[in-house]
């Protein structure tokens, strides 16, 4: 009896339970044609195993190897180029390079009610060396076609500690995904997972032993080299440190308008390279808490080095800042200095690349050269100036003590107990204004002594938009006037953006596009290129065809070819968060003067709508005095981030707002 | 063309070389240069020497100032090469604004990277370029190189002007060649530039100077069009080791089926069988074909990989059948090679593909496989000749449009090339007719079913649609109607007739407050679904012509229901325009008590226009505009 049980169990579990051993794959998995927990999924991931482990013999120290094996069930043609993989290899020379071995694959199909299997060959296998840090491995998968299942594994091997991030969502769901990580008590790791992602796996930690036979027992050095200095053989054995993750059924990431970069939302694990603790020797810090991310920092020669050095620069500076007592102007004469002085290569990075004092005689480097030297002057002419490390919008955001996290150094100098935040890097911001790349979330503002706090990079100041807009409706139902508009902070930096290259014809080219039947002239633009004053410009203009004469009525936009014409956010519901940045308040004022023989038959009402309290407000007021129509239009958006449970109330917020802007002033015959 | 012949080529050859150092100075130039540039191409020198009809050494230099940062793109300081391409010297010299050098690169200094194009899995292309910021503007790059290859199937051509926002001094084209070869050339588009053609027994010399830099505008055709170029080729030339003697295109097609394509196309037993048995029984010929494009449609993708003499020559049609993959060649080679089995003829053909020009092999010019970038398969057929996209998966049956449309191409047979035209999709057949009952509430609510019908070029712009997923596909609409705020999408469904290539959405919508109220009246535009809103830009002084690549067709017709309660207080009156670019007519007429039916239309021709009928185009689509948001009035029966 109970013996029946067992293998009626065991039958049971024969059936439901699939094997994921390489080279099993099973006809009722080609024959599967849908993915149930997600229609439209093109391809999914049935199987993914990803282990991490590192091997040990006494030429090399430790390798780090990364063992992939994925099984991947194709539906559709859309899937197709899910048979194709690109690997990316770190390539800088032969005793530092990733080796990508043991590549193995096959095509599942079914053919006449048979399994049938293809393997990848060396023909569909490429190597490409991208260029002097990387080379790429592809390959694509042979006989592929709707229904098929491709299945490969291979092995990367590392000379580097260092784990790339841990992949655990593809733009396809991912139905069992195995993952083991284990590493050497030697190296130290701190973990962290991507907050923004939706999808969090259970990690399981562990601690095993590794034996090794080894030609002598006194180890030393540090990285992954452990040399040897006695010759006679012995056992030893370490500790292993293991994380394991096994989940079943991971969503598809799936983008959506306004997210900039998918990339920012996927699951993955991060592994900080944080300590390494050689046997009998002391700790090796790289990262830890946020005093030792700091101190590392701050002791690194392409970091706390540069801030020191001063007597490149000596000489201009002293006969900059002569004569200049007022702080605020010292910031401005150095911040001017620096960005006139240096040009940015484009390259980001939070360390001076070649040194600061090569970068100020060259007058180029990457965003550590100019800004840590930006710092070192400040400092210099007897500010309380330090760096800042922060992570580019592109990036993501490091939470935890990391080094890796941050990407980009800027530098914030503390006047009268305020901060001011500063980035030579670019040629179009103020002091104060950061270029939009860097302003995410929070930095780390590291002070020399080694401590280090966060500081908020969310701009509080509002960007304004202020429009004057003087209309006039002619005999012929032409409507002419002037526009006058004042731009700050990000309103003006995104102007400059657009707008700082252009000769004048493309200029007035660019502000007639989707302003309906306009000629703009005598446009003028003040301040483009002075950054600490607000962008203001004004033009003339002629528009036809705005006024909508039916019967004997007319009928006009009162904000007329200012008006937003369409909603924005068109989708119902959202999935990830929208990042305005910055807060915005934008104030109109219309003067709209009706034609004679005309008056005012409507109008439309004065509003006044709100966001989520007051995260965000609208008013509209409308008035008629002596043959003149005055709309006042006010809209303040202090909220910078839209969470996606407050999506229906923003949308509808601005949904209304969209609706009020284009309804109708009507002007009857007299 | 006009000619200077009195100068004489030593003293010019002489000159050049003091020329050469005033060129490093950024202040001098003469100011017209400046209009429209941020860069100047102060001196280019291309020297070309065949020292057999198998050995290319090309020497090259420019010089460049570059005047803003946006002109930082044209400073062109890289070169591309292969296995084939051997580069014997390449450096760099930078100089500021007076001069003064600043910086020098060596080969070693400059970058060197793969340069696989974004639609290949690989290419054994690679590229060498400097990596220079510069400090202040204006300053000036020396760049110079030379390279051998054996490949000489391929020669530069000179473009005295290089892209847009880019004027040119002095560009300087030498070639010197074996009379006992012979070259063929080609000037294109001389225009009244100033260009000097000085050239003798065994050697081209081409000069142009004080060519001014142009700016792109919208609508003008592409920039290869409106500037000079010269083509030259060797009547002998040397390929991956092969060797062609071709001053036709005739031969030239003989050379390449014999050499490359021939005995490509062999296939197993097995294939062969599956395919017969497949059309057992049908005797059309393009009954067959369409069976084959649908077995290489379902049993094949497109993988580009570009190597050696694969660059050019299709892998065996046996490998695509065994490893299912191909690229535009390797998948051609494979269609034919089913396509020979089942005794249907057809073609390799060798197209230059672009989807937003149709660009033309040029058929008084014979060049190596004619500047194509792209493989299609020509069936012949008394009618009209089918046209054969194989690296598409989803494409319908002898559907070309938009990619490979309406253009001269290199048909490859036995016997010889030939050039042929491929199908033009004309402006009658590129339909879109949108149909649609509408019916209006007293809120100004709208309720609708909408149904679009697309052929031709439009049904390549409609059909993508198609596999979208269902959240996206809302999107779709939403973005499509985004004239209409408050849109909620009730149902939609597609149906793809591939066989009569037409491609039918029908939605159903209901649009919250499309019709604005203004005290007791409604007003809305009856032209709900398919409003014109951009305009062309604006210009002052146009100064490039205009081209209108495809024409198309719009029809509309809108069945509007009104609510009892409401009656019409002013309707549009009809307007009918027709000039040269198309013609737009526009009407809507009560039907019954509470019936209207909205009726437009819409043509623009294809064609080539010169700029002084640039504003009478955008004249045209001002009032298309105007009319498409043209409102009627309903008011409340009292």
């Amino acid at each position: 009896m109970r013996l029946l049980i067992i293998v009626a169990l065991l039958a049971i579990q024969g059936l439901n339970a699939q094997n994921f051993k390489f080279g099993k794959v099973s006809k009722k998995e080609l024959v599967d044609n849908t993915y149930e927990k997600d229609t439209t999924a093109n391809a999914v991931v049935l199987y993914k195993s990803h282990n991490i482990k590192f091997m040990y013999n006494d030429d090399d120290g430790f390798t780090q190897r990364n063992e992939i094996h994925e099984r991947i069930k194709i539906y559709n043609k859309e899937g197709f180029n899910w048979a194709t993989r690109k690997v990316r290899l770190y390539d800088r020379s032969a005793s530092k390079r990733e080796k990508l071995i043991g590549l193995n694959g096959y095509t599942y199909t079914l053919e006449n009610g048979k399994v049938v299997k293809t393997k990848l060959k060396k023909e569909s296998i490429f190597e490409e060396k991208n260029n002097q840090y990387l080379a790429t491995k592809s390959f694509t998968m042979p006989n592929i076609s709707e229904g098929c299942i491709i299945e490969f594994q291979y092995k990367v091997d590392s000379p580097y500690p260092q784990i790339d991030d841990v992949i655990l969502q593809y733009n396809i769901p991912i139905e069992k995904l195995e993952v083991s990580i284990k590493t050497p008590e030697y190296f130290n790791y701190k973990k962290q997972m991507n907050l923004k992602a939706k999808f969090f796996p259970d990690i399981k930690e562990s601690k095993t032993q590794a034996k090794v036979t080894s030609l002598n027992k006194e180890r030393s050095g540090s990285g992954l080299q452990l040399r040897t200095s006695e010759n006679s053989y012995s056992n030893w054995s370490y500790d292993v440190n293991v994380m394991e993750i096994e989940e079943q059924n991971i969503p598809a990431l799936k983008t959506e308008p306004f997210v900039n970069n998918l990339n920012n939302y996927r699951s993955k694990l991060i592994l900080e390279y944080a300590y390494f603790k050689g046997p009998n020797q002391g700790v090796k810090s790289y990262a830890d808490t946020w005093e030792s991310v700091a101190e590392t920092i701050i002791k690194s020669n392409g970091f706390g080095g540069q801030l020191e050095k001063e007597n490149y620069f000596e000489k201009e500076v002293d006969a900059l800042i002569s004569g200049i007592e007022d702080p605020i102007e010292k910031v401005n004469v150095i911040y001017n200095f620096v960005q006139n002085r240096m040009t940015w290569n484009g390259n980001i990075g939070f360390e001076s690349r070649n040194g600061v004092k090569k970068a100020y005689k060259d007058r180029k480097g990457n965003v550590g050269d100019i800004n840590l030297m930006l710092t070192a002057i400040l400092k210099y002419v007897g500010l309380n100036a330090n760096p800042v490390l922060t992570s580019t919008r592109a990036n993501g955001i490091p939470v935890t003590p990391t080094i890796s996290g941050f990407n980009y150094v800027i530098t914030a100098v503390n006047i009268d107990n305020k901060l001011l935040l500063l980035d030579a890097t670019n040629t179009i911001t103020a002091p104060g204004t950061l270029p939009l790349r860097t302003v995410n979330w929070q930095g780390r503002m590291i002070m020399p002594n080694g401590t280090s706090n966060w500081i908020d990079l969310s701009p509080k100041v509002f960007s304004r938009e202020n429009v004057l807009l003087d209309a006039e409706i002619t005999k012929e139902l032409s409507v002419t006037g002037q526009v006058r508009k004042r731009l700050t902070n990000y309103s003006a930096y995104n102007f400059r953006n657009k707008n700082v290259a252009l000769q004048e014809d493309d200029l007035i080219r660019n502000m007639e596009e989707d302003k309906g039947e306009i000629e703009i002239s005598d446009l003028e633009v003040k301040n483009l290129k002075t950054l600490n004053k607000p962008v203001s410009y004004s033009y003339n203009y002629t528009l036809e065809n705005e006024v909508e004469e039916i019967g004997d009525k007319l009928y006009i936009s009162p904000l007329l070819f200012l008006a937003t014409k369409e909603t924005i956010f068109k989708q119902n519901e959202r999935d990830y968060p929208i990042d305005f940045i910055y807060p915005i308040v934008t104030k109109q004022l219309v003067n709209l003067k009706i034609p004679e023989g005309y008056a005012v038959e409507s109008l439309p009402e004065n509003i006044k709508l709100q966001f989520n309290g007051n995260e965000g407000d609208f008013s509209l007021l409308v008035k008629e005095t002596k043959g003149t129509i005055q709309i006042i239009i006010n809209n303040n958006l202090k909220a910078t981030y839209i969470i996606p449970e407050n999506y229906t109330q923003f949308k509808a917020f601005t949904d209304a707002i969209v609706e009020k802007e284009n309804e109708k002033i009507v002007l009857k015959k007299l | 063309m006009r000619f200077k012949k009195s100068i004489s080529i030593i003293a010019m050859l002489i000159s050049l070389t003091t020329y050469a150092q005033e060129k490093l100075i950024a202040l001098t130039i003469d100011s017209e240069l400046k209009d429209n540039a941020n860069a100047v191409v102060r001196l280019r020198e291309t020297q070309i020497e065949f020292s057999s009809y198998n050995k290319m050494i090309t020497k090259g230099k420019r010089v460049v100032t570059v005047l803003n940062a946006s002109g930082r793109r044209n400073v062109g300081a890289h070169l591309s090469y292969d296995n084939e391409i051997n580069i014997k010297k390449l450096g760099a010299i930078i100089y500021d604004a007076l001069g003064n050098e600043i910086k020098k690169f060596k080969k070693n200094d400059f970058t060197d990277e793969s340069a696989i194009s974004s639609f290949s899995l690989y290419e054994d292309s690679r590229v060498k370029y400097l990596d220079y910021t510069p400090v202040s503007y204006p300053y000036t790059v020396e760049f110079y190189y030379e390279t051998i290859t054996n490949n000489t199937a391929y020669i530069p051509q000179w473009m005295p002007l290089q892209n847009y926002y880019v004027s040119t001094e002095k560009s300087i084209f030498k070639l010197i060649y074996d009379e006992s070869v012979g070259i063929n050339k080609k000037m294109n588009n001389l225009g009244n530039h100033d260009i000097e053609e000085i050239n003798t027994p065994g050697q081209l010399l081409y000069i142009g100077s004080n060519i001014k830099a142009i700016k792109p505008e919208a609508y003008s055709p592409r920039f290869k069009d409106l500037v000079p170029y010269l083509q030259v080729t060797l009547n002998k030339f040397s390929y991956e080791g092969y060797t062609s003697e071709t001053n036709d295109w005739k031969t030239m097609g003989k050379w390449m089926y014999d050499e490359l394509l021939a005995d490509r196309t062999q296939l197993s037993i097995k294939t062969q069988d599956e395919i017969k048995r497949l059309i057992n029984g049908i005797q059309d010929p393009i009954e067959k074909a369409k069976i084959v494009y649908n077995y290489v449609q379902e049993n094949t993708r497109y993988i580009s990989i570009q190597e050696g003499i694969g660059g050019i020559q299709p892998i065996l049609a046996s490998k695509v059948d065994e490893v299912k993959y191909g690229d535009c060649k390797g998948l051609t080679n494979y269609t034919k090679a089913l396509l020979d089995v089942v005794g249907v003829e057809s073609y390799y053909t060798r197209v230059y593909a672009s989807e937003n020009n149709t660009v033309d092999v040029d058929k008084d010019f014979v060049s190596f496989v004619g500047q194509t970038n792209h493989v299609i398969l020509n069936i012949p057929n008394e009618k009209e000749d089918l046209w054969l996209e194989c690296t598409s998966q989803t494409s319908p049956f002898n559907y070309s449009a938009n990619f490979t449309d309406d253009r001269d191409v290199f048909v490859i047979t036995p016997e010889g090339g030939k050039i042929v035209h491929t199908k033009e999709y004309k402006t009658e057949d590129n339909l879109q007719s949108t149909k649609a009952k509408v019916s209006v509430d007293v809120s100004g609510n709208i309720f609708s079913e909408i149904k679009i019908d697309s052929e031709g070029t439009q049904y390549g712009n409609h059909n993508m649609i198609e596999n979208a997923s269902e959240k996206d596909k809302k999107l779709y609409y939403k973005n499509y109607l985004s004239d209409i705020n408050n849109l909620e999408i009730v149902s939609l469904s597609h149906s793809n007739d591939k066989e009569k290539i037409v491609f039918s959405e029908t939605i159903k919508i209901k649009g919250n407050k499309y019709a604005s109220k203004a005290g007791i009246r409604l007003l809305f535009a009856p032209n709900m679904f398919n409003k014109t809103t951009n305009v062309p830009p604006r210009y002052t002084s146009r100064k490039l012509p205009f081209k209108i690549e495809r024409g198309f067709t719009d029809i509309d017709e809108y069945e509007i229901t009104l609510p009892e309660t409401l009656e019409v207080e002013a309707l549009m009156k009809p307007v009918s325009i027709d000039n040269q670019f198309g013609s737009y007519s526009a009407s809507i007429e009560k039907n019954s008590e509470n019936k209207l039916v909205y009726k437009r239309k819409l043509i623009l021709n294809k064609g080539d226009y010169k700029k002084e009928d640039y504003k009478a185009f955008r004249d045209f689509y001002l009032k298309i505009v105007k009319h498409d948001k043209s409102k009627i009035a309903l008011k409340t029966i009292q």
